[in-house]
């Protein structure tokens, strides 16, 4: 036996390693932690939903009351939803469904520390399955309300582009940025618990403030916000791609994914230098 | 010599007492070692504390401590820190192979989901594989007998039922390491001995347990050596029982000795030497069979209080009277010259009385000695409360009774019965 086969604690732990090996540390961590992300997955869920009738559909009523909203308010003629080549439903309802990746993910995520309680000071365990598993919600919540959208599809008897396929990989971009701030975020609300409180406001403000529930303005303050919100190359591109098979910010798609893949890497480092620390304040 | 298992040098951890500084210091501990600059942790700021001062000990592979203190006293800090859910702020902690934690049973299970949905969640968590757990499951469910409710949520268990499956689990994660935390309090008789059979049978097979508790009893029928806290400090390594009458002494020296609350708030009369000017007790010593003085007692043995005095001036038929305190400021036994009819005619001068038994009965922890002496017409002469303090070590007789009484067996065998249990008379 060596000096090796020890795990050793000291302050400042973090410290004592490079950024180098931390990614290698990261990874051989979570490739351990499958099993446990889909069991603390499953236990989200089954705490979610057993106790309840309609169960796993509210992920389909809420997005629904969201979309009628819209389509009252600009039936009203309060709200304007733009020009759209697609029946107003199919466009919201995926909308909503790849806006909820982002909205549903970063709440879940960024509670998910603090909603785990006592687990965090009585036994140690991979705490980034905790922030992982905690999307598995907004993921699921996701491909349910990817039926509702083809059962319009049907409805409406409009095709696709064959992008439909790419599901998967179109959504990785926006779940990675949602991550990487839940990693920050849930680890932040351990500490202080403002940030919760917080990022409920801050997604309810952004979805106004992104056109997913409405075309893109050509004019304006909020056109010149919108070309640099980076939420809406993110959920807006793969809806594009889906329903007309292209899209006019393919170049801004492509610089948000990579600002978001650098997001997810910059704070899952943050969060495992510093996921000790937070322990013992949560 | 086996090889050392857990390795603590010179750990100290320090707490926050207040929630907005520990925000504070939170954010700005975390920001410093992202810059990587130490977060100088080996500092007090404002309204921090040490929960642990300076605490080293080794663990050798196979052996059992017990970890003892009062409430507070840094206990299941030590364990954090063995386990990694916290960094020490100053020292280090080495511990080798796969720790299996029971710092609190049943923290990974969710009240929604049945045991066995439970069983895989919390194998999860303590670092099980699928595999593993599906391979176990029949033995931790027939260890945590809890049969026809597998299939309940664990809302619906009683605590009992909550805490043996959360205990079957965490030992069968084949720890090398295994760190218990006063979980065991809570089972039924029949299930605790399960534990500690199960506990055992890990021993053998050579993993190393810290185990935590209160009781007395646990802590001397489970561990090699134990560590006793106190205030976060080491107070006392050593055998379970020297540990154990140290901490006793401990309990009960806070509240026997003046300055201690409790002492002052029963005990209102004040501890003056004299009442009386002529009258003066020059001290009060305890003595063993041989009339040597000594300051630990054992349960059972021959001791003796003797009390020296000088009376300045000629007293007639005084009565000297001893009353023997405990830790919860209960009267254990007093006595008294007169009460028992020995009459001592004068004194003057320099001279001593003595209070003898042959046996101690008294168990395990610090008595206060409490003294009168008073005159014929039963005027004080001298009242001393505290007027000696002693120790007792119960050796294996931890205070299962309110006293030791003297006592002796017979034991005869009936001949025509041969083969039935000795019967005790």
């Amino acid at each position: 036996m060596t000096e090796t086969d020890f795990t050793t604690y000291e302050p400042d732990n973090s410290l004592k390693k490079g950024y180098r090996s931390l990614f290698s540390e990261i990874f051989s961590e979570l490739n351990k932690s499958r099993w446990l992300i889909f069991q603390l997955f499953k236990k989200d869920f089954v705490a979610l939903y057993k106790q309840s009738f309609i169960g796993v559909l509210w992920a389909i009523l809420l997005p629904l009351v969201a979309v009628g909203t819209f389509i009252v308010l600009s039936g009203a003629g309060v709200f304007n939803v733009g020009a759209l080549s697609v029946p107003y439903p199919i466009y919201a309802i995926l909308g909503t469904a790849l806006w909820g990746l982002f909205s549903t993910g970063l709440v879940a995520s960024s509670n998910s520390i603090v909603a785990a309680g006592p687990m965090i000071t009585k036994i140690n365990f991979s705490k980034k399955s905790l922030v992982i598993a905690s999307m598995g919600q907004a993921l699921l919540a996701f491909f349910i309300q990817l039926c509702l959208v083809l059962a319009l599809l049907v409805y409406y008897q409009v095709t696709p582009s064959p992008a439909i396929l790419l599901i998967p990989l179109l959504i990785v971009p926006v779940v990675l940025f949602t991550l990487g701030l839940g990693f920050v975020l849930s680890l932040v609300n351990g500490i202080v618990r403002d940030v919760a409180n917080m990022v409920s406001v801050v997604v309810t403000f952004l979805l106004f403030l992104t056109p997913v529930l409405y075309a893109k303005p050509t004019t304006g303050v909020l056109a010149a916000l919108t070309s640099y919100n980076i939420l809406y190359y993110l959920v807006s591109v793969p809806r594009d791609l889906i329903l007309y098979g292209t899209s006019d910010y393919l170049k801004g798609f492509l610089l948000s994914s990579a600002v978001a893949f650098f997001v997810f890497l910059l704070f899952l480092a943050v969060f495992h230098l510093t996921e000790t620390r937070v322990a013992e304040r949560v | 010599m086996q090889d050392v298992e857990i390795a603590l040098s010179h750990v100290s951890k320090k707490y926050c007492k207040s929630l907005r500084r520990s925000m504070r210091y939170g954010l700005s501990d975390i920001s410093r070692n992202l810059c990587r600059m130490s977060s100088h942790s080996n500092v007090l700021r404002e309204e921090e504390f040490w929960a642990l001062k300076d605490v080293s000990f080794e663990v050798r592979q196979g052996e059992a401590l017990g970890l003892i203190g009062a409430n507070g006293c840094g206990k299941s800090t030590v364990l954090k820190l063995l386990n990694g859910i916290f960094w020490p702020d100053i020292g280090k902690v080495a511990v080798r192979g796969k720790v299996g934690a029971l710092i609190e049973v049943g923290a990974g299970f969710h009240p929604m989901l049945t045991g066995r949905e439970n069983v895989y969640l919390n194998g999860a968590i303590l670092g099980m594989t699928k595999a593993e757990v599906n391979e176990k499951f029949d033995d931790i469910v027939e260890f945590a007998e809890i049969g026809d409710f597998l299939d309940t949520p664990v809302k619906h268990y009683s605590t009992g039922m909550f805490v043996k499956l959360g205990f079957a689990v965490a030992v069968h994660c084949d720890p090398d390491v295994l760190l218990v935390d006063e979980v065991l309090a809570v089972g039924d008789i029949s299930f605790r001995r399960k534990c500690f059979k199960r506990l055992k049978e890990l021993r053998d097979e050579n993993v190393t347990w810290i185990i935590v508790s209160h009781d007395a009893g646990t802590i001397q029928a489970n561990t090699d050596r134990v560590v006793l806290l106190d205030r976060g400090e080491m107070a006392y390594v050593g055998s379970p029982e020297d540990a154990i009458n140290e901490y006793l002494y401990s309990l009960s020296l806070k509240r026997v000795t003046p300055g201690s609350n409790a002492a002052q708030v029963v005990d209102s009369r004040s501890s003056k030497q004299s009442v009386a000017a002529d009258f003066e007790v020059d001290r009060v010593v305890l003595l063993d069979k041989n009339l040597c003085e000594r300051e630990v007692f054992a349960t059972g043995e021959p001791f003796a209080a003797r009390i020296e005095f000088t009376a300045k001036k000629k007293i007639e038929d005084p009565a000297f009277g001893v009353v023997f305190f405990n830790g919860d400021n209960e009267i254990c036994s007093e006595s008294v010259t007169s009460f028992d009819g020995v009459r001592i005619e004068k004194l003057e001068g320099r001279g001593s009385v003595t209070l003898k038994t042959d046996s101690l009965p008294l168990y395990s922890g610090v008595y206060r000695l409490h003294l009168t002496v008073r005159d014929g017409s039963l005027a004080p002469l001298a009242e001393m409360s505290h007027a000696a303090y002693i120790k007792v070590s119960g050796g294996k007789l931890f205070s299962a009774g309110m006293f030791y009484m003297q006592h002796s067996w017979d034991i005869e065998l009936d001949e025509d019965r041969i083969g039935s249990a000795p019967r005790a008379v």
